[in-house]
């Protein structure tokens, strides 16, 4: 899975003319907390958050409502936004992992997606999660199972002969290390078409892999 | 991320200022389209259809204006903006593909040069990488060898190439908002299948939103997530692609699916019902309901109260008092409206026309020197080649091929517009191989021509009474003081009356036009008549009244009738027996239901499976042949159809044999040639084409 496949296409985004009240209602209007500013040909400029919308005190010469009314009805997206030389991006081709890594290393929450120079989508935490869900097969209903496996070849391989054995389909699966365990790998499976009782009563044979956990889920 | 809709219209009106006054050209037009998600727009030809796309766009013209309403694209507002704040925010993210592919391409500039400059003015990238961009994405549509691509001129194109250059242009940018104007209804049959699948696809791929504007219910459940239909610059029913076919709820809806010829239908069995009347003009809309003079359904209320758009239980929306009380399986015909009833055709009729060996080859000029001189070597267009068939008195035969397969040849030769260059063809004793300055008048009588577009074939500056007068003068078909009697009946006869005699062209309708294009021909009895594609320009529920009047009038005269469409629903559903001809030469010919039913030919069969069927669930075939059809200067020898057949490895040694040999015509029953290669057996193996509920019968 690449960033192409799991980042949102088409996001909305705006020009750098744009005031920054109309951004901050455009975000709200909307439900996104994220708005690329781009130039001709969808060049990144930079980037608005809801952050880039706190006052800033330093830039009012008083605290008078008046004061701060005039300073807000003048302010651009331009002036508020991220500049775009200190906004991480992203190519589409890269992996999505690379991405969640870039994004939990930096403490980011959006990363525009950059190709050519110009903006052809954004990814940003729920982006990450959707993928997360879908890796796993949660859209779809089926068993889910916890195999525990020693780490060592050939051991996932015995379970996948089981499956093919039974001809089941498999629609999301992950692997990680054991927490706490070493030397054992968890493989969470989801397989589809068939109940609990008879999963459990195939996977429970496999020789040297213990069954975890196992539930329905939708 | 967000769920809001790339493109929201809502309650939008737009008006035409002319000398009159504002013409309300739509009102009231709703709707929304999700991200990768298609939106079809169909409806008759003035229903307002293009109107919304262009107020989308602020294409409107001078004159044209959005009197009311919201347009929102991907949340902000695209109305009330200046030019400039509207380029930017639109800028690149909304791109249009138009009708014509040759009017969207400029003639005088290669197509690299247009291409690229959507990338070097737009986005500032260089020449080299801008032609990196539009080779990948011409490989992208499937062009193939895109880099010579980039250097020819849109006239070196065939007209699905040029249609995927334009797509391709259009997609350069990775728009968020596409919006298609009939892009498929100038294209063949089997070519619009294939820009079909590839907007499909294009749509999954770049997650784009398209606008899609038909007026071919076929593409609509081919392409189509949600429909709106229009009548009358109203939107009078938006629902689920599925939910519309299978339960249309506006009785507009209905009657489109009625007046439309499906792939299984022929006319034995089953009765196209035109919608009566017209769509009225933009100035001239009743006050209630706009559908409600052409409604069967329509009551007190419909006349008196216009109805709103409202949500029905089923997740529809529509515009009608009385939806939910409609039932459109328990409708029946108005009284005044009688069903054609087709003759049977009589198998045992003498036939009237025979061919045999006809062929008409056009000579191509050269352009050396040798060639002026008259040195060179002659080279000809195999235009038509070889059509033997025989037409028996009162059937129809229907031709069908996509563009430039010598059907109009065909024709053109028959009626004399062209002299033969070979071959012979009778007709009721007459030679029919010289062209029309060698004919007899009793043969010119006897023969007579329905053309493709009334428009172009009658005179604008005569009156219909006088043009309808002039061929029974000129042939001398009845005494001079029973002329007017007589276009007074011939008007009758096409289901217009007397009150026709003194207008001029202009003032018909296009469906009124053709039907005086047909009392034309008729004005001297005659008793084969050519029709060239005579109902391919006219909207669906026009198309259906003309199909009956046609039959209508077989059946009264008994008059013979050659049947030239694209349309094989039309072709299927109008002919006795049908020809299917591919680069000059027929290749399948037999009785309708047997072409349309296994054993197919190759080409037939790839035909069938590329019409799209105006029902989503159907699962068709999907059958396409690869490339542009082959010149007819030099075509391929042995079968003319080797290049693209897709059958051909069903042949041992991979169809070798079809590259040398000319094919033999294998004879099926009743009368069904195939002119192929592989053998009858085999190809009565193959599965039957998806659209054809008949094709299992045999």
């Amino acid at each position: 899975m690449l960033v192409r496949d799991c980042m949102t296409r088409h996001p909305i985004m705006a020009p750098p003319t744009m005031l920054a009240t109309e951004a901050q209602h455009l975000m709200h209007e909307n439900d996104i907390r994220h708005l690329p500013v781009v130039g001709d040909g969808k060049r990144l400029l930079g980037l608005v958050d809801r952050m880039s919308f706190a006052l800033d005190p330093g830039a009012l010469p008083s605290l008078d409502l008046w004061e701060i009314t005039r300073h807000l009805s003048r302010l651009s997206v331009m002036d508020v936004m991220t500049p775009a030389d200190s906004v991480a991006t992203i190519p589409p081709d890269h992996s999505v992992e690379r991405a969640a890594r870039y994004m939990t290393e930096h403490g980011l929450s959006c990363l525009p997606v950059v190709e050519e120079e110009a903006v052809v989508g954004l990814l940003t935490k729920a982006d990450l999660l959707n993928a997360f869900q879908v890796l796993l097969g949660l859209p779809a209903e089926g068993v889910r199972v916890t195999m525990r496996m020693p780490d060592q070849p050939g051991e996932f391989a015995k379970l996948t002969a089981v499956l093919g054995r039974q001809s089941w389909g498999v629609m999301g699966m992950g692997t990680f290390p054991t927490p706490r365990r070493e030397g054992f790998y968890d493989a969470v499976v989801k397989i589809c078409g068939v109940g609990v009782d008879e999963v459990l009563a195939v996977l429970s044979q496999v020789t040297g892999q213990e069954v975890v956990d196992i539930r329905e889920v939708v | 991320m967000s769920t809001v809709p790339v493109l929201t219209v809502e309650n939008l009106a737009v008006a035409y200022q002319t000398r009159g006054g504002d013409v309300q050209a739509i009102r009231d037009i709703s709707f929304e389209i999700a991200r990768a998600q298609t939106f079809g727009l169909v409806g008759e030809s003035g229903c307002g259809k293009s109107t919304t796309a262009w107020a989308i766009l602020n294409f409107l013209g001078p004159n044209g204006a959005v009197k009311r309403g919201r347009i929102q694209f991907q949340g902000q507002d695209l109305l009330g903006r200046t030019a400039e704040e509207l380029r930017r925010l639109r800028g690149d993210q909304i791109a249009m593909v138009y009708q014509d592919p040759m009017q969207a391409l400029n003639p005088s500039v290669r197509i690299g040069e247009q291409m690229k400059e959507v990338l070097t003015v737009h986005r500032g990238l260089s020449d080299v990488a801008a032609t990196r961009r539009c080779v990948a994405m011409l490989e992208r549509v499937y062009m193939p060898d895109p880099e010579d691509i980039l250097r020819r001129y849109p006239h070196q194109l065939s007209g699905g190439q040029q249609q995927r250059v334009v797509i391709a242009t259009a997609l350069l940018n990775n728009p968020a908002l596409l919006i298609m104007d009939e892009p498929t209804t100038a294209l063949d049959v089997t070519v619009e299948a294939a820009v079909l699948d590839l907007i499909a696809e294009l749509r999954r791929d770049f997650d784009t939103a398209i606008l899609l504007i038909t007026h071919n219910l076929g593409v609509i459940a081919r392409t189509c997530d949600q429909v709106g239909v229009m009548y009358a610059g109203e939107l009078v029913e938006r629902a689920a692609v599925a939910d519309l076919f299978a339960d249309p709820q506006h009785p507009y809806t209905q009657g489109l699916l009625r007046a439309l010829p499906r792939l299984g239908a022929d006319k034995a069995d089953s009765v196209l019902y035109p919608i009566r009347g017209r769509v009225p003009l933009p100035g001239n809309r009743p006050s209630g309901c706009l559908f409600a003079p052409r409604c069967d359904y329509a009551q007190e209320l419909c006349r008196a109260e216009r109805p709103a758009l409202r949500l029905l239980p089923n997740g529809a929306w529509v515009r009608c008092h009385f939806a939910e009380e409609i039932d459109p399986a328990a409708w029946v015909p108005r009284d005044d409206f009688v069903p054609p009833r087709p003759q049977p055709a009589a198998s045992d009729s003498p036939p009237i026309l025979t061919a045999n060996g006809l062929k008409k080859y056009y000579s191509l000029p050269g352009n050396s020197l040798r060639d002026i001189l008259g040195l060179g070597e002659k080279r000809f267009v195999h235009a038509l080649e070889n059509a033997t068939f025989a037409v028996l008195r009162g059937t129809t035969l229907g031709v069908v091929g996509e563009s430039g397969s010598g059907k109009s040849t065909l024709v053109k030769t028959l009626i004399g517009l062209e002299a033969s260059s070979g071959g012979e063809a009778s007709f009721l004793g007459f030679d029919l191989t010289g062209d029309l300055s060698g004919r007899d008048t009793a043969l010119i009588r006897e023969l007579q021509m329905v053309f493709q577009n009334p428009d172009a074939t009658m005179n604008p500056a005569y009156t219909v009474g006088y043009q309808l007068a002039r061929p029974m003068r000129r042939l001398g078909i009845v005494p001079r003081s029973q002329i007017r009697a007589e276009v007074v009946r011939l008007l009758e006869s096409v289901r217009l009356g007397e009150n026709y005699l003194d207008r001029l062209p202009r003032q018909l309708s296009g469906g009124e036009k053709q039907r005086i294009g047909i009392a034309r021909a008729l004005a001297s009895r005659p008793e084969l008549v050519l029709c060239d594609e005579p109902v391919s320009a006219l909207d669906v529920s026009v198309q259906a009244a003309l199909l009956n009047l046609l039959l209508d009038v077989q059946r009264e005269y008994g008059t013979t009738l050659i049947f030239i469409a694209h349309d094989l629903s039309a072709v299927r559903y109008i002919s006795d027996q049908v020809a299917v001809m591919y680069l000059g030469e027929i290749v399948d010919i037999g009785p309708a239901e047997a072409i349309f039913a296994p054993p197919y030919h190759p080409y037939t069969e790839a035909l069938l499976s590329a019409i799209p069927s105006p029902d989503p669930l159907a699962r068709q075939q999907r059958i396409r042949l690869a490339g542009p059809v082959p010149s007819a200067v030099n075509p391929p020898g042995g079968c003319r159809f080797h290049t693209r057949c897709p059958r051909r490895e069903l042949l041992p040694d991979g169809g070798r044999i079809c590259a040398t040999d000319i094919p033999p015509w294998r004879d099926a029953d009743d009368g069904h040639r195939i002119l192929c290669h592989i053998p009858l057996e085999t190809l009565r193996a193959l599965p039957p084409v998806g659209a054809a509920p008949t094709a299992t019968s045999d």
